[in-house]
C-alpha cells in the first residue's frame, strides 16, 4: 500500500505535467456546457439552415435533448479521449526505461499498475462527474421540465464502464511496447462489444449496455434493473483485466 | 433571426465555452514555443492547427505534438 501510494504521487506529477489533468478537465467541462447548449440552440440554428420555409413546426427543446448531448459526447468522445491520454500510461515508462531504478530499489511492479490505474479512476471520476454536475445545473436552469426523471441514475453506468475502459487500456499499454497499443486495444475491445450486441441473447450483459443506455436511463423507459447484469460483467471485467494486466507486468522485461 | 442573436441569447453558455478555449489556445501556444522540437510536423503546423482548429487543434498538440520532457 505504503509502495503504491508513493507510486502516486509520481503519478500525480507527471499528469499535471504532461497536460492530462489540463486537457480531461477542459475537455470534460466543455461538454457539460455544450451539451444545454447545443439542445436550446438547435431550433434556432435550423431555422438560420432552413430559412422560414420549413413545412412543420419545430418541437420546442427539452431537458431530454440536452442529455441526449451529454451522453452522446461522454460515451462517443469522452472515453475515447480518455483512452488515447492513458494509452502510453506503461509502454511509455517500459521503452524510456524510467521505471528500472524505481523496481530495483524495491517497488513492487503490482504498484506500479496499481497506481497508475488508481490515478486514472479518480481523474475520470472527476472529468464525468463535474461535466455531469455542470449539465445537470445548466438542465435545470434552462428546461425545467419533467422529461428526465431519473437525471441522477443514468450516470452511474457511465462511470463504471469508465473503470473497465481503463482497465482495458492499462493492458493494452503493458502488452504491446507502443504509445498508441493502448488506444488500438481498447478500441478494439470496443468495437467488439459493439459487434456483439447484434448477438440478441448477450445483449443484456454487455458492457456496452453502460454507455448506449443512458437516455432511457434518463426518461425512465427503462429500468437500471434492466442493466444489472451488464454492471455485473463490467465489474468482473475490470478485476479480472487489472489482474492479467499486473500478471502480465510481473512477467515484462523492464 | 442573426447569429448575434444567438450570441447574446445564450451568454452564460457561451462566455465559459470561450473563455476556456481561450485559456487552452494560449496554454498550447506557450507549451509549443516553450520547446526546442515538436513530434509529428513543425511548429508552423501545429501553431495553424491550434489556432484554427479549436479546441481539437490544442487537445492534438498535447497529446501527439508535445515533446515529452
Amino acid at each position: 500500500m505504503q509502495a503504491t501510494m508513493t507510486f502516486w504521487h509520481k503519478e500525480w506529477l507527471a499528469a499535471w505535467r504532461n497536460y492530462h489533468v489540463l486537457i480531461l478537465a477542459v475537455v470534460f467541462v466543455i461538454f457539460g456546457i455544450e451539451a444545454p447548449l447545443m439542445a436550446k440552440l438547435m431550433p434556432d440554428l435550423m431555422k438560420l439552415a432552413l430559412g422560414n420555409q420549413l413545412p412543420i413546426k419545430l418541437p420546442q427543446p427539452t431537458s431530454s435533448d440536452s442529455w441526449q448531448q451529454f451522453y452522446k459526447n461522454t460515451s462517443q468522445i469522452g472515453i475515447f479521449l480518455l483512452a488515447l491520454i492513458f494509452s502510453g500510461s506503461v509502454s511509455q515508462e517500459v521503452s524510456s526505461g524510467t521505471l528500472v531504478n524505481l523496481v530495483t530499489k524495491g517497488l513492487p511492479r503490482y504498484a506500479v499498475i496499481m497506481a497508475k490505474y488508481l490515478v486514472a479512476v479518480v481523474q475520470w471520476v472527476i472529468a464525468i462527474g463535474g461535466s455531469f454536475l455542470i449539465t445537470w445545473g445548466y438542465t435545470a436552469y434552462y428546461f425545467p421540465d419533467d422529461k428526465s426523471p431519473h437525471v441522477w441514475l443514468a450516470i452511474w453506468p457511465v462511470l463504471l464502464f469508465g473503470l473497465f475502459f481503463i482497465a482495458v487500456v492499462l493492458l493494452g499499454s503493458t502488452l504491446i511496447n507502443s504509445n498508441y497499443a493502448g488506444f488500438l486495444v481498447a478500441a478494439l475491445v470496443f468495437a467488439g462489444l459493439a459487434l456483439l450486441n447484434y448477438v440478441k441473447a448477450v445483449k443484456r450483459w454487455n458492457p456496452l449496455a453502460l454507455v448506449t443506455d443512458n437516455l432511457d436511463l434518463v426518461r425512465g423507459t427503462e429500468k437500471i434493473t434492466h442493466i444489472l447484469p451488464a454492471c455485473g460483467v463490467t465489474v468482473v471485467a475490470a478485476l479480472v483485466i487489472l489482474g492479467v494486466t499486473i500478471w502480465t507486468f510481473n512477467r515484462k522485461r523492464l | 433571426m442573426h447569429n448575434s442573436d444567438l450570441f447574446f441569447n445564450n451568454l452564460p453558455l457561451v462566455v465559459p465555452l470561450m473563455l476556456l478555449e481561450l485559456g487552452l489556445l494560449v496554454a498550447a501556444l506557450v507549451s509549443l514555443y516553450r520547446r526546442k522540437t515538436v513530434r509529428h510536423g513543425n511548429r508552423l503546423i501545429w501553431t495553424l492547427a491550434i489556432v484554427l482548429v479549436q479546441p481539437f487543434g490544442a487537445i492534438a498538440y498535447f497529446i501527439f505534438g508535445r515533446e515529452v520532457d
